[in-house]
């Protein structure tokens, strides 16, 4: 199963780092987890090199490691999950470009190309640095970073893609906004770990600590010691987890007395004149990062940004584009939150699934939703007495009377000239604001899938999202999608027949589908040809003769998604291994622009048609990787966004 | 047989009564009376035990009446007059076959099944069914669930909807013209109470809401003349609901709008009945015939052909789903549908490859050797 998976990775791998790590990684993932002789061995390569290839996986984290004691063995794995994220690298910064702007986009991307990165020398990179002067206390975790080379890995990189220039505040500023959406996060020590190991040592500590004579056997006692495990694990996190408060570059007197535990290590950094400067964006932006803070980019988080995105999505195909956007902003709001798409540590501190999920208020959505958006031109009769939501003071207080109401967004809005400051001026706009969102959130209530929850029937407008349901709808959908593209309409309408009513006999689904039997029998054979359905026999005697077998069909959800994703991995390795079979044909071109005295002058130095050439080269290859991309969306949904599915677990 | 004697009056009395409550009950000529029934009905003069005896029998004897069993306790009941005379001229062998396809009743019983159960000479059987048929007595009809079986049942009967396969069979087979066309009406009614329609933004109208819906009403009558008109008339109507749900555009051009949430109660699968029974696009006896179950089949398949969705305990049509006027082809996910549908797998060649399962590298058919992307690269398709 996982063979898909391995040979995706490493053609990602190959592409990323290149192709002494790509075997390495390749070998172990075929054998599990091996020290660094037995890998040479396997490998068939040096040990030198495989130290080199090693260090490579590991700055990456594509590689975990984990020694027992001080001079056990060190044993090393690969990391799945990190390892499939490097498809998934565009995407992420597709979704902080739409999110949070270009820039932060961009030290994303390079954030994303490092593996993670110490503040200092991202800011180092971007020029930022007044003189560079290195820290002399390094914590533990920045060790694995060959800094220096890195540093200018990216000072190369930036410099060509960062065409305007950036202050510090900026760059802190957004650093911190992402920080604190939770796109990147900091690394502690542990994210090297195995969990595995991980999971064994926080057992160990909680025995050691809590349970002298080293019983935990017995219900009461299993019970604490699970809790206890809980507690720690959470508290391990909460240490790693990035806080404003702790993490903050001192700002020089104001020191609480319990920052020094956090940032002994970090120097003061004066903040120069940016502080005053900067008025809305409240006082923590006048803080600097500490520079030794290493960050890298959570994935989890994206994966539910994802999910959002996609749940949008689904919206607007149904309820349309403004009640879509009105969804989006609910979900945003909720994504802060909620920690991860599953948080398994949060599962089981209460029992009851409704509270814990996290609802959210019609005035939060209010906060994130685009003003611009007309709320009211999409429902009917919202507009006619609400007029304009986006209106100015002077617009409120025209009588309603005069616009039109027919759901049509007036001409006016836009050549009025009075600007729209921040969407609503008066209380009564805001109001109106506040109920056509409650309107649009009522008719996702409304809809068959559930979109949203109103949390209490009426009064409170609090808002609930059921995500483990929805994402199983994003999967169905996804799936009817697939099959509905790939066999037709027939075929889906088949498909979701058998989910809906179970398991049927041949006459029944041609009764129910309406259709021929003849026409029933084939598609219900092809559909089991490709693995979309299943026939259970029920032999009628002892005979099992297939004459005398009703044969009940059914369609095992789970079991079509799972086939779709290792489909969908074997796709993308197929989509990535044509790339160097296209660059062949362009190879002439490729090699002639990318020598050094043509490099950077290309208009002068190549031919019409070779540019012509170079230009097709690009097309075909953004072709293809944009189709990666979208297939990573596809992974994403079906693997990821659900958070129980175990099979990157390492 | 001719030897039998004329009916009696009272016989005969008691003959039309038990015909009477028997058609006029639910269960029609399959109403059995039992003795207490029988007495009860049974007129001043025969309430004795003795007095109905004979007259029973004399009933029985002309083929009036039916004997048989039902919880080990006698009962009886009625035939029509024409084919008990019919019966009587019948012999013995005849007769029994009779019986049988008799208590098959709406069911019909299969050629084979009836040669086992009489125990009567095959061949005899196999020359008895036309003489029946021709006596008007039994009829051959296909049953859905065996096509290729032989069935045969009483002439007056008509076959139960198990054996014909309900509504959406016509003489065996399939009416698919018919689904389609219900399905199309229905999507038309559930459309026109689903979505408040606007024109697109650039259209400056003053409109009042009144209007719109005269609009509507105006439409719907449209329609309904449509339906009843020639064909040539449709293919002038101008296109009026264009499919926009799917459109993404990053300016949308709102021509859908939703009613506010809970405020409206949309069709139930009886109230969409209701309307497919009373409109004239269907033949009077067919929608006679149509069921509310039938047409909640036809609503689930709409469902899952995502053209119907639940809300409530009523039906709207997805968004962007359009009438489609008689005769206008389904060019929905054709050739257009690629771009509409499927996802980054399936519009990959590899999605569709047939040979997928074989593609590896090192195999006979890898990434460098592959065909379909050469198509798709230089086609885009």
């Amino acid at each position: 199963m996982a063979q898909n998976l391995a040979e995706l990775c490493t053609v990602l791998i190959e592409n990323h780092i290149g192709e002494l790590s790509a075997q390495l990684f390749a070998t172990l993932a075929e054998h599990g987890r091996l020290t660094v002789h037995t890998l040479a061995e396997h490998a068939k390569i040096p040990l030198r090199r495989v130290r080199t290839g090693l260090a490579d996986l590991m700055e990456e984290q594509l590689a975990l490691h984990f020694a027992a004691e001080e001079d056990a063995p060190t044993y090393y794995s690969v990391n799945w999950r990190n390892a499939y994220n490097l498809a998934r690298h565009t995407n992420i910064v597709d979704l902080v470009n739409d999110r949070h702007g270009e820039l932060a986009g961009q030290m994303v991307g390079n954030i994303l190309q490092l593996g993670h990165a110490r503040t200092g020398d991202l800011a180092e990179a971007y020029d930022l640095m007044p003189a560079s002067k290195r820290d002399s206390g390094v914590d533990a975790a920045a060790d694995h970073m060959p800094e220096n080379g890195l540093g200018n890995g990216i000072a190369k990189a930036s410099s060509a893609k960062a065409s305007h220039d950036m202050s510090t505040f900026e760059f802190h500023s957004t650093l911190r906004a992402l920080l604190r959406s939770g796109v990147l996060v900091k690394v502690g020590m542990r994210a090297y770990m195995p969990p595995s190991d991980l999971q064994e040592q926080i057992e160990e500590t909680v025995i050691s600590d809590q349970f002298p004579d080293r019983k935990v056997t017995g219900p009461k006692k299993q019970h604490d010691f699970k809790v206890a495990i809980n507690a720690l694990k959470r508290k391990w996190r909460e240490d790693d987890a990035y806080s404003d408060l702790h993490d903050a570059g001192s700002r020089g007197a104001i020191k609480r007395p319990g920052d020094h535990f956090k940032s002994e290590n970090k120097r003061a950094k004066v903040n120069g004149g940016h502080a005053n400067g900067l008025l809305n964006e409240g006082e923590q932006s006048t803080s600097k990062l500490s520079d030794d803070l290493v960050v890298r980019v959570d994935f989890s988080r994206c994966t539910m940004a994802m999910r959002s995105r996609r749940l949008e999505q689904h919206a607007k195909r149904f309820l349309g584009g403004v009640t879509a956007a009105v969804y989006g902003a609910l979900l945003q709001t909720l994504e802060g939150k909620v920690r991860a798409v599953h948080d398994e540590l949060a599962a089981d501190m209460s029992d009851d699934d409704e509270s814990s999920l996290p609802a959210a208020t019609a005035a939060e959505v209010a906060e994130i939703l685009d003003p611009a958006i007309e709320l009211g031109a999409s429902i009917k009769g919202l507009a006619t007495d609400k007029t304009l939501t986006n209106g100015t003071g002077k617009k409120g207080k025209k009588p309603h009377d005069d616009f039109g109401d027919f759901g049509i967004k007036r001409e006016l809005s836009d050549s009025e000239d009075e600007p729209t400051t921040n969407g609503y001026s008066g209380y009564r706009d805001r109001a109106n604001r506040l109920s056509s969102i409650e309107a649009h959130l009522a008719l996702l209530e409304e809809h068959t899938k559930r979109y949203c929850k109103r949390v209490r029937a009426h009064g409170s407008s609090e808002w609930r999202v059921d995500f483990p349901a929805l994402t199983a709808t994003l999967v169905e959908a996804e799936v009817d999608t697939t099959i509905q593209a790939r066999y037709g309409k027939l075929a889906l309408r088949v498909a979701r027949m058998l989910r809906e009513r179970g398991k049927l006999e041949e006459k029944q689904v041609a009764s129910c589908a309406m259709m021929r039997i003849k026409d029933i029998r084939a598609i219900l054979t092809e559909l089991q040809f490709h693995g979309i359905l299943e026939a259970q026999e029920l032999p009628k005697d002892n005979g099992r003769q297939p004459s005398r077998t009703l044969y009940l069909w059914f369609c095992d959800t789970f079991r079509v998604q799972h086939l779709f994703l290792q489909q969908t991995y074997k796709a993308m390795a197929r989509t990535l291994q044509r790339i160097p079979v296209e660059r062949e044909r362009y190879r002439t071109v490729i090699e002639k622009a990318e020598r050094t005295d043509v490099k950077g002058r290309e208009q002068e130095k190549l031919e019409q048609p070779e540019k012509q050439a170079l230009r097709e080269w690009r097309e075909v290859e953004e072709r293809l990787l944009s189709q990666v991309d979208r297939m990573d969306e596809m992974v994403a949904l079906l693997r990821d966004f659900s958070g129980r599915d175990t099979s990157l677990t390492t | 047989m001719a030897t039998l004697a004329k009916l009696s009056d009272d016989g005969d009395a008691l003959y039309v009564k038990l015909l009477q409550v028997a058609q006029s009950s639910p269960d029609g000529l399959r109403k059995v009376f039992f003795q207490a029934d029988i007495q009860a009905l049974a007129s001043e003069s025969a309430k004795t035990l003795q007095d109905l005896m004979p007259l029973v029998q004399e009933l029985t004897n002309h083929c009036l009446l039916r004997l048989s069993k039902l919880d080990r306790a006698l009962c009886w009941s009625a035939r029509p007059r024409d084919a008990a005379k019919a019966i009587t001229l019948l012999n013995p062998d005849e007769k029994m076959i009779y019986s049988y396809v008799e208590d098959a009743h709406q069911k019909g019983i299969w050629l084979r099944e009836l040669k086992k159960r009489t125990g009567v000479n095959p061949n005899v059987v196999q020359k008895t069914m036309p003489k029946l048929e021709g006596a008007h007595l039994v009829k051959s009809i296909k049953n859905i669930r065996a096509p290729a079986q032989k069935t045969y049942m009483l002439y007056h009967l008509v076959p139960s909807d198990d054996v014909t396969g309900g509504s959406f069979f016509d003489a065996g087979d399939l009416d698919e013209s018919l689904i389609e066309e219900l399905s199309n009406l229905i999507i038309f009614h559930v459309r026109m109470q689903s979505w408040a329609d606007t024109k697109p933004k650039r259209v400056k109208r003053e409109a009042s809401p009144p209007v719109l819906i005269d609009d509507h009403n105006d439409s719907n009558g449209n329609a309904k003349k449509r339906k009843r008109g020639a064909t040539a008339d449709i293919e002038d109507a101008p296109r009026k609901y264009r499919p926009t749900g799917y459109d993404d555009h990053a300016v949308e051009i709102i021509t859908q709008l939703s009613f506010p949430a809970y405020t409206r109660t949309y069709p139930s699968a009886e109230a969409i009945h209701a309307f497919i029974t009373t409109t004239d696009a269907i033949r009077a006896s067919k929608a006679a015939q149509l069921t509310v179950p039938e047409i909640q089949g036809v609503i689930d398949v709409l469902v899952w052909d995502d053209k119907l969705e639940k809300v409530g305990d009523g039906y709207r049509t997805v968004r962007g789903v359009s009438f489609k006027p008689p005769g206008y082809p389904d060019d929905e996910g054709e050739e257009e549908g690629d771009a509409r549908f499927g996802n980054g797998l399936t519009q990959a060649p590899c999605g569709k490859c047939p040979v997928f399962d074989l593609c590896g590298e090192g195999g006979p058919v890898n990434a460098g050797s592959c065909v379909y992307w050469a198509k798709w690269l230089e086609g885009g398709g």
